[in-house]
């Protein structure tokens, strides 16, 4: 058995190289360094991957969930992708990309087949892009998810090949994280054959990713993936690939300390210690790309519409506290909507610290002095940005009965909760996001503009009003802080995003439309006989570069 | 011989039976809490993409109508797809998958409550108020109080963690894979012939299957007790043992026929106790029967999925019922009266 003193120094090394690699390079990383294979692999072995739950489809345009993803993207390439255990964007099937304001041009690959042997073409994604946002196609798939609209539809006025290898891409408007919108898991690349015959997505697959499918045992929570001979790129480095569903965490982990599985992930902090106290596993960590965050709807609770009110709570929630000892270290603590791993976020900006003199100085001046009580609505289960909720809600309960405000804590199961703050039912939420295309926009734009007009006036919403985007929980509408992230939508000059954002990361720290808690850190357990694995917060993971030994 | 008459009777008997569970689904669905349109858009989704999923779901229809379309289908075995649990997948492809691996349970736990809880019931009955007797009914009564949530767990942290002899979970070991037959994964592995994959699952399904028949086993070897003792006190028996037949004899051949008739019943009971244990038997071994499918269905508010199970739930257990009855009236044909 490994000390815990060594297990220890580890885990600190792995979370200080993590952030000093993310400072530098503005995207999270840390190496899978047990072993350090220098690639080459001979092809063998079994990667058994450990999970939380099954994959219930294998169609990317068909559902939300990372789980998915996960699978999917050994099958399925993208355009572009996102490089192992960075932000940072890399070819894929398109080797090179040109954008200038509306108009994006992308150089496809010669090279790559679906590993059934037929040749990818600009055709393939023609049709991709149709089945997911066009009502037109004989194709069209009425049960596509959400990041149809979202990540290509709401964007795309048209795509038109230039023979078989070259794409022209015309935006409704400049919109800088298109590219990015590429590299989402949603956005990849099926065979136009497939979809325009009666091809079973949700249970078969044919891409041109490293890996292909072998057998879907959705009764035993099973995938197993066998290397595609077909793959333009390096890799897969193991024979077989195997995706397990562990539903709990003890027993995920459980399995991985008796080999049983080389790598798990969805660790908590007991969990954390099972894998540290092994001798033959390690805990590898990165910097996700995540926020956590209470809301306080301001369309509903009229206390909220007062900004001395929210940085009154801002200043009285002690969340290093919440950071430490409720997530135990799983996370850093946060103070503006976009995470430290995005060129976004403003590095000069300081967390409100606990003051709680100050904060009831500001109840008073706001006119709450005497204090006033509200709901909090949190989900019941943990999930990566909020590993406690509950007891994250018991703690802002009690700091908030230190200032006089009376907290009702409303703990609902997840469904259930979505429903009810998607609603804006809630008066105040716990709340978090996990990026889906790793920009700045992702955070600012979609969580915290309305995309409607600020009415005169006020800078908040009415939650009824037509076109209201219910993911900004907060109905916070403040214009100066809209001009900016509109501009940087717009702006393709990354300094120039670089700088509007960092404005208007000051405008969110100052108006405390959230109280910002966490950062969250992503976390796997990891076998000593695997080498070359990085964690990756986006796109991934890299698994066709891992070697098992 | 239990009269055709009796069975079409009691098979009819099945269908207001199943309505009734139909329509108490079906409200306690869409009474309670959680939006399946928004929760299959999910949170990135707007307003109006939430709307369109829920006009593609039909659930933008009057209750009413969504009522009678379900009833409908039911009535033509057509449960619709999956919203989340297997998005797009037929219902019914869904059960035919996960519903052996229940009934695998089930009837193994049911296979060795009945080897244990009879012997031990007439053990105990024949050497009342000894030592034996004590030691059974005391254990007996463990059986029933010992929750299957607590006792899972306990045996996983003993034989698993521990002692590391056998797995924590699953139904078989992730090295193999093996063609779905008749979704029994014993004999699915034996009619490959491969005996390795049946060792895997046989050692991975112990303690499900002890968890599931020690409680069985508590319930039936009490009531074999009772019923035993009841029947030892009958005129016929003291005749019997007046004749010079020997204990043994009087036993087996005069007192078991007659002493199965209330067992029979709690088998019955107990089988249907076996599928609702399932739910939390499965959870804890995580194993994907149907329980776990159903605890599923209902966090991701998968409508289709949930009825279709609760359904099937209802169904087996009054089809186990008629079966307990005509087994029953068989025994004693005063029953079909």
């Amino acid at each position: 058995m490994a000390g815990n003193d060594s297990q220890l120094s580890r885990r600190s090394f792995l979370k200080a190289a993590g952030s000093a690699t993310v400072a530098a390079t503005a995207t999270s990383s840390v190496a899978g360094c047990l072993g350090g294979g220098d690639g080459g692999g001979d092809g063998g072995g079994t990667l058994r991957y450990g999970r939380s739950a099954h994959s219930d489809t294998l169609d990317p345009q068909n559902t939300t969930s990372g789980e998915v993803s996960k699978v999917t993207n050994q099958i399925y390439d993208g355009l572009i992708n996102f490089k192992p255990g960075e932000a940072t964007l890399t070819e894929s099937l398109a080797t090179d990309w040109s954008m200038d304001d509306e108009s994006v041009t992308l150089d496809l690959r010669e090279d790559a087949q679906f590993d059934d042997g037929t040749d990818f073409t600009a055709d393939d994604f023609i049709a991709t892009y149709r089945r997911f946002v066009d009502e037109d196609y004989e194709y069209y798939f009425e049960d596509a998810s959400v990041y149809g609209p979202f990540t290509l539809g709401a964007w795309i006025d048209s795509v038109e090949k230039d023979g078989d290898y070259t794409l022209n891409i015309t935006l409704t408007q400049p919109y800088a994280p298109f590219l990015r919108n590429l590299a989402m898991f949603a956005a990849v690349v099926m065979s136009k054959d497939d979809i325009e015959s009666d091809f079973n997505f949700n249970a078969d697959a044919n891409g041109t990713g490293p890996f292909q499918l072998d057998e879907l045992d959705n009764a035993n929570g099973r995938i197993r993936l066998t290397p595609n001979d077909n793959y333009w790129g390096d890799g897969p480095r193991v024979g077989e690939l195997l995706y397990i569903e562990r539903g709990q965490n003890s027993t995920r982990a459980q399995a991985l300390v008796e080999e049983e599985l080389e790598i798990i992930d969805n660790l908590d902090p007991d969990t954390i210690t099972t894998v540290e106290d092994a001798d033959n596993t390690e805990v590898v960590r990165g910097q996700g790309i995540n926020i956590g965050y209470m809301v306080f709807n301001q369309s509903r609770v009229e206390a909220f519409r007062d900004k001395r009110v929210r940085q009154a709570i801002s200043y009285a929630v002690d969340t290093e506290s919440i950071v430490e000892e409720v997530y135990e270290g799983l996370a850093s603590n946060a103070n503006q909507p976009c995470p430290p791993a995005l060129f976004g976020h403003n590095p000069d900006i300081e967390d409100y610290p606990q003051d709680l003199e100050q904060a009831q100085t500001l109840l008073e001046d706001a006119g709450y002095g005497d204090g006033f009580s509200f709901q909090l609505t949190t989900f019941q289960n943990a999930r990566g940005y909020n590993p406690a909720p509950l007891p994250t809600a018991e703690t802002i309960r009690t700091n908030l009965g230190e200032i006089g405000i009376e907290v009702e804590i409303d703990d609902r199961q997840f469904s259930d909760y979505l429903t009810y703050t998607g609603e804006g039912k809630h008066d105040a939420s716990l709340s978090g996001w996990y990026t889906d295309n790793a920009d700045p926009d992702n955070f600012y734009y979609v969580l915290l503009h309305p995309q409607v007009e600020s009415p005169e006036g006020q800078d908040y919403v009415d939650w009824s009003t037509e076109g209201f985007n219910a993911s900004n929980r907060a109905a916070w509408a403040n214009e100066e802080y809209m001009g900016l992230v509109e501009e940087a939508q717009r702006t393709s000059d990354q300094s120039t995003r670089e700088d509007l954002y960092h404005q208007a990361a000051e405008i969110a720290h100052e108006e405390a439309p959230w109280v910002y808690l966490d950062y969250a850190d992503e976390v796997r357990g990891v076998r000593e006989n695997v080498s070359n694995y990085t964690v990756s917060a986006i796109g991934g993971p890299h698994l066709h570069l891992v070697e098992v030994e | 011989m239990v009269s055709k008459r009796f069975i079409v009777k009691r098979l009819l008997l099945l269908v207001p039976v199943l309505f009734g569970v139909a329509t108490v689904v079906f409200a306690i669905l869409h009474l309670s809490p959680g939006d399946p349109a928004l929760t299959i858009a999910g949170e990135r989704a707007s307003q109006e993409f939430v709307e369109e999923v829920r006009a593609n779901l039909g659930l933008d229809d009057p209750l009413w109508e969504q009522y009678l379309r379900f009833l409908r289908e039911t009535a033509m075995l057509d449960f619709g797809q999956s919203y989340q649990v297997q998005r797009g997948t037929p219902v019914s492809s869904i059960l035919a998958d996960r519903l052996p691996i229940t009934i695998e349970l089930a009837i193994l736990g049911q296979i060795a409550g009945l080897l244990f809880g009879l012997p031990l019931g007439i053990l105990s009955a024949v050497k009342k108020d000894t030592l034996t007797d004590h030691f059974t009914r005391i254990g007996a009564l463990a059986g029933i109080s010992v929750p299957i949530y607590w006792s899972g767990p306990l045996l996983i942290l003993l034989f698993a963690q521990i002692l590391g002899v056998l797995p924590t979970s699953g139904r078989i070991s992730s090295s193999y894979f093996v063609d779905s037959t008749t979704g029994l994964i014993l004999v699915d592995t034996l009619i490959e012939g491969n005996f390795a994959a049946f060792e895997s699952a046989a050692r991975h399904l112990l303690m499900p299957i002890v968890v599931l028949g020690v409680y069985s086993m508590a319930f039936i070897s009490r009531m074999m007790r009772s019923s035993m003792l009841e029947v030892v006190r009958m005129d016929y028996m003291r005749t019997a043992r007046a004749k010079g037949q020997g204990a043994k004899i009087t036993v087996m051949k005069h007192g078991l026929r007659n002493a199965f008739i209330p067992v029979i019943t709690i088998i019955g009971i107990m089988f249907g106790g076996l599928l609702g244990g399932s739910v939390l038997t499965e959870t804890v071994f995580e194993i994907n029967g149907i329980g776990t499918l159903l605890v599923s269905a209902i966090e991701r508010s998968d409508y289709p999925v949930v009825q279709a199970t609760v359904l099937v739930f209802a169904f087996m257990y009054t089809l186990v019922n008629l079966f307990v009855d005509i087994t029953y009236s068989m025994l004693d044909p005063r029953i079909e009266q």
